[in-house]
């Protein structure tokens, strides 16, 4: 393979990589800049929108959940995953309202520490309610093929190359993605909701002095940014195996997302994300380098890889690249 | 006299903000100074940069002729600068001699200690303070009560309590009777003007309260979005035309 | 046990005269608060742990399968010591870590891999395991709270993921990566006492092992040092930090460093039960030491039992234990008892700010005072 072919590759691969963590971040970051809330069932979330999206798509056997045992050996309404993609986000957008009112919004005079706590013991009823009902194994979605398979990609003119091939479906989840966060961003930044939105990450306190009515624009956010988990674990989930404990692991990346990005920034999620992305994918694909006699295998440092960037970022600029100075007293 | 604090053109910026402009202010020792301004002037801001709250953008601070800029919050208070919040600010959970108690382990042993594996009792000059403490501000019968459980008034003279356990060269008041009623007020005034009379304290006040601010203050500095615009004895500045304009909006005092 | 520990030292200072005569109920508080007071009733419950557990219910006839056994309640002892020192954070600190896998694991791992190259003295591992824990709170610490509240739970996450991969898979030619390490040679206490062998001239039903002995001695240990720690000023100063970490700054306490030690003590807590945990075992699973899950754990154990107080975290741990153990093989609630688990902690951090074990609490004193009249 070329090189170019191989970094278009690459580029693809941690795009997408760095896709999901975006759509996970969004809603993350703007909880988190306005209502000072943090989320720790947001993976949740996720989860919920790939085993929907899994029960839409196909029909699936279930060895060792509980379900099997009460008589449904087989689940799934097996309507294909273009249907799973059009119905998972407003189901999680309802589901992300409800788990406003009746979780988050009982907490919002909370201290923080309860209210991580409450959405992480809520993270945690999810995962073992899968978990006890469906079973703890992982599902794979049948997906068409025509967006399954690899389109083969040859260089620019005159540059001789074997060509490579790209999966269709990750080019898909950037294009879903990037239309998304446009659609997102261009409602907070020129919608009068969206003013309000902007107004509370700036001067957070000044949403909490106007008391919890005013905050209408925040509730619809925090559905809006579950909808956006909610099609994160759709367009994620061909491209991964569907376990109960996904939530729990993809929650680790989104929330350095927002870190590195910066609270409560848009900007910030989407360059976060995808500099999240970009490094894992890269280590991965580095694999093992020989300088003379030292070779280094880069792939099991993918994961780490994330953190450091994290750690970096945090002791070089604190409020995160794109966020702004916190505000103190 | 000398001065206590000195700060040399210092600028505080909020993002394009100038919250406060090269303010000069000089505080002598024993001086009660009240510093007023409409709401967003930056008193609040020049408050939190003296106690090192906040990084300043430019200039310096002076403290008993030291420079204290490159200072932590703890360190300046152990330096001798007290602060008393525009809220109540103690520890709720605990008891009103707890709340003490901590203010004397403050000031008693610096700012860090290793002593983990040592009993609180065994410390007597920490429980002396704290008693003496609880006496000053009047709140020795309460030490049982869980500081939550106090009238707001009584949270605000713990408050100042905690803030003078360290006894303080110089104690900064943000708005100390802000949402008080009028008798609370009048004690936590009265209790101000003696303290200050006990122990030698000097004070920076900030106080919405005009009759106040009249009554108590040995110099008045005015500050208008960010700048001094007047400063001296309280009949000087007010009749200041300067201060009416920009401040009070041309209404007679 | 003491739950609100912070009041052993006013009560003593107190200097104002106690009234005529005290009821039976005023002097067992008073005794009730002292350290020697603290250490017997420790030493009372750890010995009779065994026999109460185990031994009495099979007796009673309960079948063998809902009761304790002996590696179980070990197990309950060295987590339980994990939870008084993550309740030094939590509870009385305020500071919530998502990553306190880290220090119970890279104890145990630090103690497995010294036991099979330099000495498997159970000793000798505990303090290699206990200082590595040191180590890692101090150098994470130093990090995490940099930034203050929600931060630092992201943080810890963070590394605790960090530090799992690290171990799964770059350093796997030394952890073992997935299969865990299994080259851990524990040697006898003293060069004499093998841990696994029963104690002599005491009888199963009351203990069944040297090991039970050694991790005993530790949560004994342990209970003494945390009750000191809470009643030396540290106990004062992390609760201030605790309440108004800003007031806390404003009398002139270096709040950071505070709870930096905070969060160091805490972590030698933690390694000295990962320690444990691996002397126990004679094995290190990363699964069960470095995942995030074991985080996770340690959260729910502190807050159900109770935060804020020395005994409510051992309380929690026994619960867990308890559940995740026997109730799980129950039928039907069996499937379902991490749900379960999930849902009531939902309900104790909603509804029980000292947890289950601040309900009993409660209970006892409003039950000792009906009985010794309304002399509080
Ligand atoms: N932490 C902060 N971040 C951004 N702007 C601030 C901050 N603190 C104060 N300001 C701004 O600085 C100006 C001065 O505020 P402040 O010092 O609180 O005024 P005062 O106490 O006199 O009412 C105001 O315009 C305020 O909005
Ligand atoms: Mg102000």
């Amino acid at each position: 393979m070329s090189l170019v072919g191989e970094l278009v590759v690459l580029l693809v691969n941690g795009l997408q990589t760095g896709a999901i963590y975006v759509l996970l971040a969004i809603g993350l970051s703007i909880i988190l800049g306005t209502l000072k809330f943090v989320n720790f069932a947001h993976g949740a979330l996720y989860v919920v929108g790939a085993y929907i999206g899994l029960l839409i798509t196909q029909q699936i056997s279930i060895a060792n959940g509980q379900l099997a045992e009460w008589g449904f050996p087989t689940l799934g309404l097996g309507w294909g995953f273009i249907a799973a993609l059009v119905i998972v986000p407003p189901i999680v957008f309802v589901v992300g309202l409800a788990m406003e009112r009746f979780v988050a919004r009982p907490f919002y005079d909370r201290p923080d520490t309860d209210q991580i706590l409450v959405t992480f013991g809520l993270a945690i009823v999810v995962q073992e309610l899968i978990h006890a009902l469906i079973g703890p194994r992982s599902y794979t979605y049948d997906i068409p093929s025509e967006i399954a398979g690899g389109i083969p990609f040859s260089g620019p003119v005159g540059v001789p190359l074997s060509a490579v091939t790209i999966d269709v479906w990750r080019v898909w989840v950037i294009a879903i993605t990037a239309t998304l966060v446009i659609a997102v961003y261009a409602i907070v930044e020129y919608t009068d909701f969206g003013l309000v939105v902007k107004a509370g990450t700036r001067d957070p306190e000044m949403v909490r002095l106007l008391g919890i009515r005013i905050t209408r624009p925040y509730l619809v956010m925090f559905g809006i940014g579950a909808g956006l988990a909610g099609v994160a674990g759709v367009v994620g989930a061909p491209l991964s195996n569907i376990n109960p404990e996904i939530g729990m692991t993809i929650l680790v990346p989104a929330f350095l997302t927002v870190v590195i990005g910066g609270v409560g920034s848009i900007r910030g999620a989407v360059l976060g994300g995808t500099l999240i992305g970009m490094v894992q994918v890269t280590l991965i694909s580095l694999g093992t380098v020989s300088l003379g006699s030292l070779s280094i295998n880069f792939t099991p440092w993918a994961q780490v890889g994330i953190y450091a960037l994290a750690v970096v970022v945090l002791l070089t600029r604190p409020q995160g690249l794109l966020g702004s100075e916190e505000v103190t007293a | 006299m000398t001065a206590i604090l000195e700060t040399r053109d210092l600028v505080k910026e909020f993002g394009g903000l100038v919250a406060t402009d090269h303010v000069n202010l000089t505080i002598e020792e024993g001086e009660l100074v009240s510093l007023i301004g409409p709401n967003g002037a930056g008193k609040s801001t020049l408050i939190n940069l003296i106690t090192r709250m906040l990084e300043e953008t430019e200039g310096e601070i002076f403290f008993e002729g030291d420079p204290i800029t490159d200072l932590e919050p703890h360190e300046v208070v152990q330096r001798g600068i007290g602060k008393s919040f525009q809220t109540a600010s103690i520890f709720p959970e605990l008891t009103v001699e707890e709340n003490a108690n901590i203010a004397s382990f403050g000031a008693e042993h610096g700012s860090f200690r290793f002593n983990f594996l040592k009993h609180r009792s065994s410390y007597p000059a920490v429980q002396q303070r704290t008693l003496d403490t609880l006496e000053a501000v009047g709140l020795r019968s309460q030490k049982d009560t869980t500081a939550a459980d106090l009238p707001y008034g009584d949270k605000r003279r713990l408050e100042i309590g905690i803030a003078l356990a360290s006894e303080p060269a110089l104690l900064l008041m943000d708005e100390p009777t802000a949402g008080m009623s009028p008798e609370e007020t009048q004690s936590t005034v009265e209790l101000i003007e003696d303290l200050q009379e006990e122990m030698d304290l000097t004070i920076l006040l900030v106080e919405h309260d005009m009759e106040i601010v009249f009554s108590v203050s040995d110099r008045i500095a005015v500050l208008n979005r960010g700048s001094i615009i007047a400063e001296g004895p309280p009949d000087e500045v007010q009749g200041d035309p300067s201060v009416q304009e920009a401040y009070l909006g041309g209404v007679e005092l | 046990m003491s739950d609100e520990v912070g009041s052993a030292a006013e009560t003593e200072a107190d200097s104002e005269p106690v009234d005529e005569s005290p009821t039976l109920y005023e002097r067992w508080r008073q005794i009730h608060d002292n350290e020697s007071t603290v250490a017997a009733l420790t030493i009372l419950g750890v010995a009779l742990a065994p026999f109460v557990l185990v031994t009495l219910p099979t007796q009673l006839g309960l079948p063998s399968e809902y009761s304790w056994y002996h590696n179980l309640l070990t197990l309950t002892l060295i987590w339980g010591i994990f939870a008084l020192g993550y309740d030094l954070l939590l509870g009385f600190t305020g500071l919530l870590s998502f990553g306190h896998a880290i220090f119970w694991g890279t104890s145990a791992y630090a103690a497995g891999i010294f036991s099979a190259n330099v000495t498997g003295s159970p000793l000798a591992m505990i303090l290699v395991g206990t200082l590595t824990a040191v180590l890692m709170a101090w150098i994470i610490g130093w990090i995490s709270l940099r930034r203050g509240g929600i931060y630092f739970a992201i943080l810890t996450l963070a590394f605790g993921q960090m530090i799992y991969y690290i171990f799964l898979s770059p350093l796997g030619d030394i952890t073992g990566g997935e299969n865990g390490f299994t080259g851990v040679q524990v040697g006898s206490l003293f060069g004499v006492v093998d841990l696994g062998r029963a104690v002599p001239f005491v009888p199963e039903a009351f203990v069944d092992s040297w090991m039970y002995v050694f991790v005993g001695a530790a949560m004994i240990l342990s209970v003494v040092v945390g009750y000191r720690i809470l009643n030396s000023p540290y106990g004062a100063v992390l609760r201030a930090i605790r309440e108004n970490e800003q007031r806390a700054e404003f009398v002139g306490l270096n709040v950071w460093r505070y709870k930096l030690m905070a969060f160091i003590l805490s972590g030698a807590f933690a390694g000295l039960a990962g320690s444990l945990y691996v002397i126990q075992r004679s094995f290190v699973p990363i699964e069960n030491t470095l995942n995030w899950t074991v985080s996770g754990d340690i959260v729910v154990i502190t807050v159900l039992g109770g935060v804020g107080s020395l005994f409510g975290p051992v309380f929690g741990a026994g619960l867990y234990m308890y559940v995740a153990n026997i109730v799980s093989g129950m039928p039907v609630i069996g499937e379902f008892w991490h749900m379960i688990l999930g849902i009531v902690f939902i309900a104790v951090v909603a509804t029980m700010p000292h947890g289950i074990w601040g309900r009993v609490d409660w209970l006892r004193d409003r039950v000792a005072d009906a009985i010794g009249g309304d002399e509080r």
